[in-house]
């Protein structure tokens, strides 16, 4: 399968390495994006201080292009400002829920990073997030209330890494086998996914004893996430937090992470040098799938306790640009995650404090991504000939 | 049983027009080579403009344009990030859509509930008196009718047309422009622009046509369709047409099943043209991706970084 397979999905090797500059083309070569291969020590310094200058002056562009905006639209874009970084960052219930957000979007943009560095494109984090989700859902439904709490917790886990992964790896299977590229498979099947759901809570899964609303009875409380210490931030963070270092480990450390980039630089080459692309693939594909189901189940059983129609609300495609963000880096991921979520929460101060919908805060997402994408094309100089 | 079919048939064309308009936008923007996911937000924009535009000044037809001038202004932010900022197309295509979609949210919460002069379906004499065919076809509103001739005209200007060799050449051999003398930049900015400019349209037939409201969101996914729809057609206008008839269709029975008393769950329903768009890549499997315009597929292969 794998030799008959793989040259129908990389079409001839000038194609490949046409393709803009391998991010592994030389592991470790200076500059190349997303290789976490660092040169030096000071350079590397020299490359956050450029990396944190860029992040800067992208905020900076984005906020004085918002600023028209809500000018354009009558607010007074100081008081809107002032009020949303009251409410956002100065008291404590909003500060956790960054944290509470960040958890799945950290999740979520980890199943493009392990996918990317393979050469996958994984759009469909957000089908893989309802799946996890529904997956998690299914378990609390039938066993929350005759199993201990902590069993339940682990058998949720299990069963939404499994359903990511299952979902994932249909696309991966669908592009080995038949040549249906990732991006569009996975894409089409965010919507498979969120009709599933909705299936299922219109009517098998509907809460008899709800209010009429289309939901699945409530998770017992014992299954429920723990929180922190005092907090209201619940485990799912400290979750996100394993898999990222587990993630960052395996790609940097092991051969399995050292053969994806491989296969990310030059497929042509990796499968001429006998490496198994087709099951490479598949595995950074099934470990992406099952990331983003983790993701939906930490937010099912730390959030929502209940599936309902509009639960990921966009998670799936906002952590898809978180990762573009991070430039597919493992750990620089934690911050995007973070920065995004506090967009989020920041967009529910918008609402309550000036009035406007609380939509808006995606038009300073979308202006922070399109300058920091325009930024991230300048510094590929040359590259990227199509 | 007629009148079900009658009814779902109707439904499907009037339900599938703006699919059909995004649908074509998007082939022509990818005809040059260039994906745009952003659809879903050009036709967001489309539809707040069209929509504000008639409000204000109470003809459809400046809404019309307003929807057209809007989905290419949008569609030009992705140009600029992807030709001229190369830019990875799937993360720019998503961003532009969040943009809108903020966009629209921010400046259309003052037309919801508004009342427009909408266009209203108008149906055509002698034409819609035809048993059965004169129903599903010639009554409905005039960017229906309009589209009816524009699938044509987007196939005659890709295959037939000078412009049309330029886009599908940027989209399959760039250097070749470059040979002849032409810029690959400029023939993918006007494509990705005009593609925009459909895409808006697809989104003020929604609101000044379909639904004749505004409301946050309006496109729930419409978007995305229409760039499944895409590459189920094969990159072909023609057959973008008879799929987005088929999509439509899928969207118009359950409603049509539910009025007539059929307990049917409509979701279920809803999953069948993505089930069937994956089927059809899946049975078509090296087919589709040989149609694809090669330096599209170049795109899809191209290595993240």
């Amino acid at each position: 399968m794998t030799e008959a397979t793989i040259p129908a999905q990389f079409s001839p090797p000038d194609a490949a390495t046409a393709a803009p500059p391998p991010a592994s083309g030389a592991p470790g070569a200076p500059g190349a994006p997303g290789s976490p291969a660092a040169p030096a020590a000071e350079s590397r310094l020299a490359g956050i201080g450029r990396g944190l200058g860029r992040w800067a002056a992208a905020l900076g562009a984005a906020l004085v292009v918002f600023t028209v905006l809500l000018l354009a639209k009558g607010a007074n874009p100081f008081t809107v400002y002032a009020d949303v970084w009251t409410s956002t960052f100065t008291n404590t219930p909003s500060i956790e829920q960054i944290f509470v957000k960040a958890a799945p979007l950290l999740l979520g943009a980890l199943a493009v990073v392990v996918p990317a560095r393979a050469g996958l494109v994984n759009v469909g984090g957000e089908g893989q997030i309802v799946i996890g989700a529904v997956a998690a859902g299914g378990i609390a439904l039938a066993f929350d209330d005759k199993l201990g709490g902590g069993l339940v917790v682990v058998l949720m886990v299990v069963a939404a890494m499994a359903a990511g992964a299952a979902w994932a790896g249909l696309a991966a299977l669908l592009r080995l086998t038949v040549g249906i590229n990732e991006a569009v498979s996975t894409l089409l099947m965010n919507y498979i996914a969120l009709d599933i759901l909705l299936y299922l809570i219109y009517s098998p899964w509907k809460d008899p004893d709800g209010t009429g609303q289309p939901t699945s009875a409530e998770l017992a409380d014992p299954a429920k996430l723990p929180y922190l210490g005092m907090s209201a931030v619940h485990v799912g963070f400290v979750f996100a937090l394993i898999a990222t270092a587990v993630v960052f480990v395996l790609l940097r450390y092991t051969t399995w992470g050292f053969r994806l980039r491989v296969i990310g630089g030059n497929p042509e080459a990796a499968r001429r040098a006998g490496l198994p692309v087709a099951l490479l693939l598949l595995s950074a594909m099934l470990v992406g799938g099952a990331l983003a189901g983790l993701a939906g189940m930490v937010h099912f059983a730390g959030v929502e306790y209940k599936l309902r129609t509009g639960i990921t609300t966009n998670f799936g495609y906002i952590a898809f640009l978180a990762s573009w963000l991070a430039r597919h880096n493992p750990l620089s991921v934690v911050v995007a995650a973070l920065a995004l979520a506090a967009i989020t929460v920041a967009g529910d101060s918008l609402q309550l404090d000036a009035g406007l919908p609380a939509a808006t805060v995606n038009i300073l997402m979308g202006l922070v991504l399109i300058a920091v994408l325009g930024w991230t094309a300048r510094r590929k100089s040359g590259g990227n000939a199509r | 049983m007629s009148s079900l079919a009658v009814d779902v048939l109707s439904g499907a064309v009037v339900g599938g027009t703006a699919i059909m308009f995004a649908g074509l936008g998007e082939t022509v923007s990818e005809r040059a080579g260039v994906i745009n996911l952003g659809t879903e937000g050009c036709m967001l924009g489309g539809a707040l403009a069209a929509y504000a535009a008639t409000a204000t000044s109470g003809s459809p037809w400046v809404g019309v344009l307003a929807g057209i001038g809007a989905g290419a202004a949008l569609a030009a932010v992705h140009a600029v990030l992807v030709v001229a900022r190369k830019a990875n197309q799937f993360a720019a295509g998503l961003t532009v859509m969040f943009f809108a979609l903020g966009l629209t949210s921010l400046f259309g919460a003052a037309y919801v509930g508004r009342q427009i002069n909408s266009l209203d379906p108008w149906d055509v004499p002698g034409l819609s008196s035809i048993p059965w065919v004169g129903e599903i076809l010639f009554t409905h509103d005039p960017l229906t009718y309009l589209s009816f001739f524009v699938a044509p005209a987007v196939w005659w200007l890709l295959y037939r047309s000078r412009v049309g060799l330029l886009v599908r050449t940027a989209g399959e051999h760039s250097e070749v422009l470059l040979v002849h003398g032409y810029s690959t930049s400029t023939v993918r900015y006007a494509s990705v622009i005009a593609g925009g400019g459909l895409c808006g349209l697809g989104g003020a037939h929604l609101s000044i046509a379909y639904s004749n409201a505004w409301f946050e969101n309006m496109t729930v996914g419409r978007g995305f369709i229409a760039v499944a729809l895409v590459i189920f057609a094969t990159w072909n206008p023609l057959r973008v047409m008879a799929g987005s008839y088929l999509f439509g269709a899928a969207l118009a029975l359950s409603p049509a099943l539910q009025a007539r008393g059929y307990g049917i769950n409509q979701f279920a329903l809803d999953a069948i043209p993505f089930v069937v768009t994956i089927l059809v890549l899946a049975v078509l499997g090296k087919r589709t991706l040989l149609a694809a315009p090669d330096e599209l597929r170049r795109v899809f292969e191209t290595r993240t970084a």
